[in-house]
């Protein structure tokens, strides 16, 4: 042990510890998750079901630190991320790595000892996948970074349902798709209009690599494929009307923003309307679309 | 074993007084989750074991 004798020596605040968990970017994370266990078929009890939304939210805080502790010369050159603990100077590295390890395999041994092993290890697999597979291999070396990365936040509903059911059906998986398919429209219609501050940073985002026309038709495009699997549950009955109808409604107003940012052809990122409305309405989508099948489920079961 | 390192300056009082509030502050916050952590393990306990 070294003892502080210096004014460089770094003592991360707690404020900071916890503003590397991505609180924000969690509170989408506990909501869907929260969705999965109460649309599960079967009961859990208050307890375990707070326990698995605890372990879920410290799985995401977990991946959420290494991905930034990984992340930090990207950090520093965008403005958006400039002021995070690490590239502020705030924080140690060493601090954030053990940080977000310790968090994960805690978070992952709750989520086993008091719920189940399932769960368990599909959270564990999702930090990995945020940690590793995203964050160290895929985002600085494709524009795909997006599609596929996506999946580890898809996650929270699957591992919400099975720490009910303890296994995974059809339902969770077409939840999965849902917010799989919802990750690039989102992401690349956000990516439009902060694009400078991508290439600055040398991540290939759609937008840097393959140009803005050809994001914007990939963004209708995906808007079609979230349309079908946003239906989907309804139309193979495994959810009632209100549901299929805030699906059917929302899903349309989806694809019609996502047509109209195809249709863009705009260079000026202040002048990106269609993106900007896209980018609100889709996180009201999917929270809208996650409480109707809480609804569905609790008032037409 | 501790060890000083010579290298550094050492920290002039202001930043002591900061130093030690943030390892205060810490160490509040830890004790405060250790606490909620031995509830929420106690209750766990006594639903798995009701449960069984």
């Amino acid at each position: 042990m070294t003892i502080a004798t210096t004014s460089s020596y770094k003592l991360a605040s707690a404020r900071d510890l916890f503003a590397l968990t991505k609180p924000r970017v969690m509170s989408l994370v506990i909501f869907t998750a929260i969705c999965g266990l109460l649309a599960a078929p079967g009961t859990i009890h208050p307890v375990l079901g707070f326990t698995a939304i605890l372990a879920i939210s410290l799985g995401a805080g977990a991946s959420a630190a290494l991905n930034q502790w990984y992340e930090q010369d990207i950090d520093a050159v965008m403005k958006r991320t400039a002021n995070r603990p690490l590239p502020a100077g705030r924080m140690d590295s060493e601090t954030a790595l053990h940080f977000g390890i310790g968090l994960a395999v805690f978070s992952v041994v709750l989520m086993g000892l008091a719920v189940n092993w399932l769960s368990a290890a599909i959270l564990a697999f999702s930090i990995f996948f945020y940690a590793v597979v995203y964050t160290i291999w895929l985002k600085r070396s494709t524009p795909q970074n997006i599609v596929i990365g996506g999946a580890a936040g898809a996650f929270p509903p699957v591992i919400g349902w099975a720490a009910v059911t303890g296994d995974i059906t059809l339902m969770p998986v077409l939840l999965f798709l849902v917010v799989f398919f919802w990750t690039p429209p989102h992401f690349w219609a956000l990516a439009l209009f902060v694009n400078s501050d991508y290439s600055k940073a040398g991540v290939p985002m759609m937008p840097v690599v393959a140009g803005r026309q050809s994001t914007r038709r990939q963004i209708a495009a995906y808007s079609v494929i979230l349309a079908i699997c946003a239906i989907a549950p309804f139309a193979l009955n495994m959810t009632g009307a209100i549901y299929g109808t805030v699906a059917i409604v929302l899903s349309a107003i989806f694809a019609i923003l996502s047509f109209r940012v195809g249709l863009s052809k705009t260079e000026e990122p202040s002048e990106m309307k269609a993106e900007k409305h896209l980018f609100s309405f889709s996180i009201f989508y999917l929270f809208a679309l996650f409480a109707a099948v809480v609804a569905d489920r609790i008032i037409l079961a | 074993m501790s060890e000083i390192d010579h290298n550094k300056k050492p920290m002039s009082p202001e930043e002591q007084k900061a130093y030690q509030a943030r390892q205060k502050q810490r160490a509040l916050i830890t004790a405060g989750l250790l606490f909620f952590l031995v509830v929420l393990f106690y209750l766990i306990t006594v639903v798995k074991i009701s449960g069984s």
